[in-house]
């Protein structure tokens, strides 16, 4: 027990200090790209979406969290399209109204995301507080959240105006096939997971460690608003 | 979900996930991710190095920079070329005007080279250009003007750097050119 403990933590630290260092920037050579460009460049802004997501590992647990127990491709797919109508609304909506937050609280609350859906999986919401949520809500408004994020990520680099729709479009369009490809790989794994006879026992120590990544998520986030820096 | 664990059951997994993204975020990741080290581990496994400023921003230099500027009278077809020594990583700005329009080069020869060897950073035609500049090798960096027009023009170049020495191509020679500060 205890050396399942140990196993445990340590892939919690790993998956906390990978997601920490990840923290989901839009940085360097890509950032210099994107100041230079000036009028509509679909396949550039495609590619940064998708790669934003598949190395956003925010975004990536927050849907591993969503994904855990559906079983059915209908609901995985009913979740995942009320998450990208949540996230294509603030993204796009955001960047065009010129709605920006503090990224650093922003980037927390979306690791308060992970620890929210890592409890309900745990049945925490039921078991503790005697409520049940309706996930679907909680998704839809999480997804507003985790495009807010996209859309100050976006605005920190200067945007040209010219061709400002068709690109946030582009990078809408790659975001949601980044979301698929990553989803593709993690609805495989849980499936072959879930047919384990250990899956339920596991599930839930998988989903403690997904909340203490949340938790580490929101830490770091709060300490950098703290100290002010730039994210 | 997971079955029916039960509350405390629950609490209990909440408390632990809690306490070990703690350790997890004071131990490791405010040292390496905001140079906060208030256990002292972001020294011991050297993650702290992580949350140092970038060096490669700054580049220090002993002696200061040289202002150096210079005009070129340039007849009908006549060109002249102008270079800077200067060594890899050396930086200057620069901004040259004429007084009409000439072909303008920005290019480099190597130390080790063939003869006539250059790299080319930018060829146009126009009547100005400000810029900065980095060396990424050991050579000659400069500008090669000509005067494709019909009247005489005036190139005026003022550029500051580390550079050490200048060179004036033209007429079929070279000669050496002293630089502000420098005994001619």
């Amino acid at each position: 027990m205890m050396r399942r403990a140990a196993l445990w933590i340590a892939v919690a630290l790993l998956l906390g200090l990978a997601g920490a260092a990840a923290a989901h920037t839009i940085a360097g050579d890509d950032a210099t790209f994107v100041r230079g460009i000036a009028g509509p460049a679909v396949g550039p802004f495609v590619y940064l979406g998708a790669k934003h997501m598949v190395t956003g590992y925010d975004h990536l647990l927050f849907l591993v969290g969503v994904v855990f127990f559906l079983q059915r491709l209908r609901d995985v797919v009913l979740y995942v399209s009320l998450f990208t109508l949540g996230h294509s609304l603030t993204l796009i909506g955001g960047v065009l109204g010129g709605l920006a937050v503090d990224a650093h609280l922003i980037d927390a609350v979306i690791g308060l995301s992970v620890v929210y859906k890592a409890f309900e999986n745990l049945g925490g919401f039921r078991e503790v507080l005697g409520i049940e949520p309706d996930t679907r809500v909680a998704v839809v408004v999480f997804g507003l959240f985790h495009g807010l994020g996209l859309a100050t990520r976006l605005q920190d680099m200067t945007l040209s105006a010219d061709g400002l729709v068709t690109n946030l479009l582009s990078f809408n369009l790659g975001v949601e096939l980044g979301q698929v490809l990553a989803l593709l790989f993690v609805v495989a794994l849980l499936l072959r997971w879930r047919a384990s006879a250990a899956f339920t026992r596991q599930a839930f120590a998988a989903n403690t460690v997904l909340m203490c990544a949340g938790f580490v998520l929101t830490g770091h986030q709060l300490t950098g608003f703290a100290l002010g820096g730039a994210p | 979900m997971t079955g029916n664990p039960g509350a405390p059951r629950v609490l209990g997994a909440t408390l632990l996930a809690l306490a070990a993204a703690a350790v997890v975020l004071v131990a490791f990741v405010l040292p390496a991710e905001h140079g906060l080290d208030p256990l002292g581990t972001g020294r011991l496994t050297g993650v702290l190095a992580l949350a140092e400023p970038a060096q490669d921003a700054l580049e220090s230099r002993d002696a200061a920079p040289v202002t150096d500027r210079i005009r070129f009278p340039l007849q009908p077809f006549e060109s002249v070329e102008y270079k800077y020594r200067l060594e890899t990583g050396d930086a200057m700005v620069f901004a040259w005007r004429a007084t009409g329009e000439v072909v303008a080069e920005l290019h480099a020869e190597p130390d080790e080279a063939p003869e006539g060897f250059a790299e080319s950073y930018d060829r146009s035609r126009g009547v100005s250009a400000n810029g900065g500049y980095r060396a990424a090798f050991d050579g000659w960096h400069g500008w090669f003007w000509e005067n494709r027009g019909a009247v005489p023009v005036t190139v005026e170049l003022e550029a500051s750097g580390f550079f050490t020495a200048a060179r004036t191509y033209g007429g079929g020679r070279v000669r050496e050119t002293a630089l502000p500060g420098e005994a001619p």
